[in-house]
C-alpha cells in the first residue's frame, strides 16, 4: 500500500513547508552550439569513422548554447580526473556561493537564518564537501546541519528539495537551503567517441540553483512561493543500465541509453497518477508542470505519458534550448522561472518532476 | 543475401541488441523505423558507420527500409567505397 494523505486531505494538519525563493547562478563563459561542436570535433575526428555523424547527434539535442565553468581554452589542459576535479571544486564553490546568496536575498533572509544546508551534485567530488566550504564562505552558523548527496543525478534537484521539505516537517521552525551545482563540462571524456558521449556533450551545461525552504511555522517577510504539500520517490526495478557513470581513470564516463524516452513514456504516467490519487487529485487538477529538462525527446515522452498539451512544458523546453540540460539544477531553474513569471495564483497546484539514474523519479506536489 | 551480407546483418543485430538494448528477434525484412525511433536510428547508423568503416548519406537513408536493406548497402559500400573524405587524395 502506498503512502496516503492524513485524514482530512491537503488542508489538514500542520502547515506545510514552503518554497520561499529560488536562486540561480550561471558561469560567465557562454558558447553557442557550433563553437562547442567545433572544439569537440578536433577530438572526434580521429576517434570515429564519420565525425559528421557525431555532429548530427550533437545537433539533434536542440540546444542553442551552454554556459561553461571555464573558458573554452582552459579545457585542453584538464588531462585527467585530478585536474578536472580541482577545477570543479573551485568553480562549484564560487557558483554555489552565488546561487545561495541570490536565493537568500530573494527570500529576504540572511546566512544566519539558515538551519539546514543540503548539497546535491553528480559532476564532481569534494571532501570536505562543498556545503562545508560554503558554511565558511557564507559565514553560516556552526550548528547548521549539512547533508551532501551524490548520485541521484538529474533527479537530485527534485529529490534534494523533497528530502529537505520532508525534514522540515520534523523541524517546522527551521530554514533549509537546498543547493544544486552541476558542472557537466568538467566531466567531459574527450577520448570517448561513443553515441552517449556525442549526445551528452551536446546536451549538458553548467549551472547552480538554490532553493530556500521554510518550515510550516517559520514565516518570512518576502513574497512566498508554493507549499510542498507532498513528495514521492519511485525507483524503477532493473533499470540500472538506463543511465549513470562508469568511473574510469579519466573520470566520469557517461552511460546514457537511447531508451530513456521510452522508459519515461511507459513508466511515468501511472506513478504520477498514483501520487496524485493518494491526495484525492488527478492530472487535470495540476495547473503548473515543472519538468526536468532531460532532452527534447524526454520532454516529449513526459508530455505524452501524461497527455499534456505542448504549452504545459513550454518553460522547460525554453530552458533546455537556452541553457542545455543542467542535470539536477535544471528543474530548479524551471521552478525559478515560474516563480519569476508570477503566473501562479493562490490555490494553484503544481507538480515538480525529475528523473535520474536508478532509474528513478522524484515527484513534488506544490500548492500556491 | 550473400554470405557477407548475412554476416553484416548478424553484426547489425548484435549492435541493436547490445548497444541499443533493443531486445527480441529482428527479422531481415522488418522495417527499422518500425522498431527504432529517430534517435535510435541515428545511433544505429553512427555505430554501423564506425564498425564497418563506411559512410552513409541521406540518399542511402531514403533507400534503406529494412535490416536486410542496410546489410546489403553496407556490404556494397565496403566493396566499393563511395566518394568521401577518405577517398580524396
Amino acid at each position: 500500500m502506498g503512502p496516503v494523505e492524513p485524514p482530512g486531505g491537503l488542508l489538514a494538519g500542520a502547515p506545510h513547508p514552503r518554497v520561499a525563493a529560488v536562486g540561480r547562478a550561471l558561469p560567465p563563459h557562454w558558447y553557442d552550439q557550433e563553437t562547442l561542436l567545433a572544439a569537440l570535433g578536433a577530438y572526434w575526428s580521429s576517434r570515429h569513422h564519420n565525425p559528421d555523424r557525431l555532429a548530427a547527434l550533437h545537433r539533434a539535442v536542440q540546444v542553442k548554447g551552454r554556459h561553461l565553468a571555464l573558458p573554452l581554452e582552459a579545457y585542453p589542459g584538464l588531462d585527467g580526473l585530478g585536474k578536472a576535479n580541482d577545477a570543479w571544486i573551485a568553480a562549484a564553490t564560487d557558483l554555489g556561493e552565488a546561487a545561495v546568496r541570490d536565493a537568500l536575498a530573494r527570500a529576504g533572509l540572511g546566512p544566519a537564518d539558515v538551519d539546514q544546508l543540503w548539497f546535491v551534485t553528480v559532476t564532481g567530488l569534494a571532501v570536505p564537501s562543498i556545503d562545508a566550504r560554503l558554511c565558511n564562505r557564507l559565514r553560516l552558523r556552526r550548528e547548521v546541519r549539512r547533508t551532501p548527496v551524490f548520485g541521484l543525478g538529474c533527479a537530485a534537484g527534485a529529490g534534494g528539495t523533497a528530502r529537505a521539505a520532508d525534514l522540515l516537517r520534523a523541524f517546522p521552525g527551521e530554514v533549509a537551503v537546498m543547493l544544486s551545482v552541476e558542472l557537466c563540462s568538467l566531466t567531459l571524456q574527450r577520448d570517448d567517441a561513443s553515441i552517449a558521449n556525442a549526445v551528452s556533450s551536446g546536451l549538458f551545461g553548467d549551472g547552480a540553483a538554490a532553493v530556500v525552504l521554510t518550515g510550516g511555522e517559520r514565516g518570512t517577510t518576502a513574497p512566498r512561493g508554493p507549499e510542498v504539500v507532498a513528495t514521492r520517490t519511485v525507483l524503477y526495478p532493473d533499470t540500472e543500465w538506463v543511465m549513470g557513470w562508469e568511473i574510469v581513470d579519466g573520470g566520469f564516463k557517461v552511460l546514457l541509453s537511447g531508451k530513456v524516452p521510452e522508459v519515461v513514456r511507459t513508466r511515468v504516467g501511472p506513478d504520477v497518477d498514483a501520487f496524485l490519487a493518494a491526495h484525492g487529485l488527478a492530472r487535470g487538477d495540476v495547473r503548473h508542470w515543472v519538468a526536468h529538462t532531460g532532452g527534447p525527446k524526454v520532454l516529449t515522452a513526459f508530455g505524452e505519458a501524461l497527455g499534456l498539451p505542448e504549452q504545459a512544458l513550454a518553460r522547460s523546453r525554453r530552458s533546455l534550448a537556452e541553457l542545455g540540460n543542467l542535470s539536477s539544477a535544471s528543474v530548479l531553474f524551471v521552478l525559478g522561472d515560474l516563480l519569476d513569471a508570477g503566473e501562479a495564483r493562490p490555490g494553484d497546484l503544481g507538480l515538480l518532476a525529475a528523473m535520474g539514474p536508478g532509474f528513478a523519479a522524484e515527484l513534488l506536489l506544490l500548492r500556491w | 543475401m550473400t554470405a557477407r551480407e548475412q554476416a553484416v546483418a548478424a553484426e547489425i543485430r548484435r549492435i541493436v541488441r547490445e548497444e541499443l538494448r533493443e531486445p527480441g528477434p529482428f527479422a531481415d525484412d522488418e522495417e527499422l523505423a518500425g522498431r527504432l525511433d529517430s534517435l535510435l536510428l541515428l545511433a544505429l547508423v553512427t555505430a554501423v558507420e564506425d564498425r564497418f568503416r563506411v559512410i552513409l548519406g541521406a540518399d542511402d537513408a531514403a533507400r534503406t527500409r529494412s535490416l536486410a536493406d542496410l546489410a546489403r548497402l553496407v556490404a556494397a559500400r565496403e566493396a566499393a567505397p563511395a566518394p568521401g573524405p577518405e577517398a580524396a587524395p
